[in-house]
């Protein structure tokens, strides 16, 4: 039993005799020290409330052209409860998607298809079924979000991407049974900003995601309206090599006005084991 | 020819001098026949295929170039190479004369004089897409003020997927998918979406009927049903009206398709479907009224070129929807008519990757709305569209038999 629970105390490691730079070692046995934040079941509680989350990321690689990958990263019942506030916060599905290559480029296909290179690579970012309601305002469900991105970045692997590009969305207020109230739509007249970076370890994780621009309502017009997200997890131990991470975190929304801090911990149930990681 | 490319070409160490090639064009080599591999005096690779009929070999570096004919790094899509099996003094004795050429590339895909590949051919019907566009005021959705025009539009589509299932029989089948494809104006809101789409083309090789005449010298005429299904579920429409918005929710519709023309790979018909649907409709100031509704519709659907670069869609709808609950008029009965034309290409890929045209027209005539006059009004769409994903069109029985 001892055996099986035994904690790794991440912050730990570097007093173990590790076998390599994922796997620890010590006289109860080997456990990682590496994990992978975006293969991973998980429930969250906080001063947010409790949640529960699936991510789950994987390359698409292809044979005949080694320099091409596409990195997919999907989130899937992404929900936050408040508890005892009627504040629920929720999406359906959420994915960032990039295709990394060794040469961006444009092709121009007048005459004779010509390649003009670019520094960056492409994707995109939607989200589908993000429902949010709360005591001060109408339930709102966001229908579809989706963004254009160029990733400045370039990274090789999922540890990194610095994204920008045009949005647009489409959410819709929602006042009781089949009663639609304002629509809220913006038609790529907003930008949005993807930042992400994680250790290589996968312990220390990070994300920002801000759009702004002007947001067309039924019932106001166009208005100037920003949003911002950001979060920061620190995994801080692990049981059975399933991590628990401290999570901040800050959202803003100019609409409302509200700007809300954050500060909770996550945990992992099921979750992808690191390839990195030998407990064998 | 660029200054490097030509330096690079001439370059080539297996005694083929630049001189014999031909200055504007590098032909590219055929993905469909053998290519050899050759080192030349200084130990580079070259790819080298050779037209035996014409006595012609093309060669090109085994590797890209870069911007000084330098060569960069192993060229991408390219099939594995063997060794050259007749010497290249042979040949030449032979009569054969060696060109400059572009290495060879997959279907769907080319080479520049440096061997760098891109994609060329874009299947459209395998894609997620988003877009933004220009749509001048339509009278039906501005009753107020019919010459405000000022409203823009975005589209998208989730994933738009189609495939084929027995591909290589006499009776393959098409299957359409689409989540959660949409559109959305604004000023004046007005949006449709639908959240699942399926249907399926079937072609039937036997007819269903085959019917022979005795006068004069008798003949068989056979009459093919290409029948097939089609279906939606999670569909919403809202329209503007003198009190608010109404709202149209499609549960769930069904309909047979009959095919009248399918092009090889089905991915190009003309044909008309009729069903049933159930549907559901929330007006601000008269509350919500579910319907039956019959639609029939004519639709077109057509990739006119092999590339995939230029794309039709035609369709007339009509749909009775019969209400439970009477309308404001007081008929359980009412009537929609709609009909809209699209036309979409690409104007150019960003890493492979198209970003596309598209310019639409379309009328509509409705009664079903309250304080929405019974009339025809016309729209028009412009804008562009970017779509992921999006890999070459399969080729075609006979070039998929040959690759």
């Amino acid at each position: 039993v001892k055996a099986a629970l035994a904690i790794a105390a991440a912050t730990a490691f570097a007093g173990s005799a590790a076998a390599d730079p994922c796997t620890g070692v010590s006289s109860a046995g080997r456990f990682a020290l590496c994990f992978d934040p975006g293969n991973r079941l998980s429930i969250t509680a906080g001063s947010d409330g409790f949640g529960a989350t699936l991510a789950l990321r994987h390359e698409i690689h292809f044979d005949d052209e080694p320099d091409l990958v596409w990195r997919l990263e999907h989130t899937l019942l992404d929900a936050t409860h408040a508890g005892i506030e009627n504040r629920f916060s929720g999406s359906l599905y959420r994915a960032h998607f990039i295709r990394h290559a060794r040469d961006g480029h444009i092709v121009i296909p007048v005459g004779r298809p010509k390649k003009v290179f670019l520094p960056f690579d492409i994707g995109a970012f939607a989200e589908v079924g993000r429902v949010t309601w709360s005591d001060d305002s109408a339930a709102r469900l966001g229908i579809v979000n989706v963004a254009g991105l160029v990733d400045l970045a370039r990274a090789h692997s999922f540890r990194g991407r610095l994204a920008i590009g045009p949005s647009a969305r489409w959410a819709v207020d929602l006042e009781q049974m089949r009663a639609l109230g304002d629509h809220h739509v913006s038609a790529f007249t907003t930008g949005m900003i993807s930042l992400h970076g994680e250790s290589s370890n996968g312990r220390l994780v990070g994300d920002l995601r801000t759009e702004g621009g002007m947001v067309w309502h039924t019932g106001r017009g166009w208005e100037a309206e920003v949003t911002g997200e950001a979060t920061l997890e620190r995994i801080m131990l692990a049981i059975n090599d399933r991590p628990i991470a401290l999570s901040l975190g800050v959202r803003y929304a100019s609409e409302t006005d509200e700007a809300m801090a954050r500060v909770g911990a996550r945990i992992v149930l099921a979750q992808r084991r690191d390839p990195r990681v030998s407990l064998q | 020819m660029s200054r490097p490319s030509r330096a690079a070409l001439a370059a080539i160490g297996i005694g083929v001098s630049a001189s014999s090639a031909v200055a504007d064009e590098f032909p590219i080599m055929d993905h469909s026949r053998p290519v050899h591999c050759m080192k030349d005096t200084r130990g580079d690779m070259w790819r080298i295929q050779c037209d035996h009929a014409a006595k012609v070999c093309l060669y090109a570096a085994s590797e890209e170039l870069d911007s000084t004919g330098e060569r960069a790094k192993p060229l991408e899509r390219v099939r594995d190479c063997d060794p050259m099996p007749i010497a290249r003094a042979k040949l030449e004795e032979d009569g054969y004369q060696f060109l400059p050429g572009r290495a060879d590339a997959p279907w769907g895909w080319t080479r520049d004089e440096r061997g760098r590949v891109f994609q060329i051919n874009f299947d459209l019907k395998r894609r997620l897409y988003f877009g933004v566009g220009y749509t001048p005021q339509k009278v039906l959705d501005n009753l107020d003020d019919p010459f405000q025009n000022k409203r823009s539009s975005l589209d998208f589509g989730m994933l738009v997927l189609d495939f084929m299932t027995g591909e290589d029989t006499k009776n393959p089948t098409r299957h359409r998918l689409r989540f959660l494809e949409g559109e959305v104006h604004v000023e004046p809101f007005s949006a449709q979406l639908v959240v699942a789409h399926y249907d399926l083309s079937h072609r039937f090789i036997d007819p269903l009927l085959r019917i022979t005449t005795f006068v004069g010298t008798p003949q068989r005429h056979d009459l093919t049903l290409d029948l097939g299904l089609w279906s939606e579920a999670g569909g919403l429409e809202i329209h503007p009206t003198p009190i608010g918005h109404s709202s149209i929710w499609k549960h769930a519709q069904a309909a047979i398709t009959l095919d009248l023309w399918q092009s090889p790979r089905m991915d190009s018909f003309i044909r008309v479907r009729s069903g049933m649907g159930l549907e559901g409709q929330h007006t601000d100031g008269t509350g919500y009224r579910s319907a039956i509704t019959e639609t029939s519709a004519f639709e077109v659907d057509w990739v006119v070129d092999d590339e995939g670069f230029h794309n039709v869609r035609f369709e007339v709808v009509h749909e009775l929807p019969r209400y439970f609950v009477p309308l404001i008029g007081g008929q359980k009965l009412a009537q929609r008519m709609r009909a809209r034309l699209q036309y979409e290409a690409i104007v150019l890929a960003i890493n492979d990757q198209p970003l596309t045209f598209k310019l639409a027209a379309g009328g509509e005539k409705r009664d079903d709305i309250f304080g929405v006059p019974d009339r025809w009004a016309f729209v028009m769409d412009a804008g562009l569209r970017f779509s992921l994903w999006a890999p070459p069109r399969p080729p075609s029985g006979p070039i998929r038999a040959a690759l």
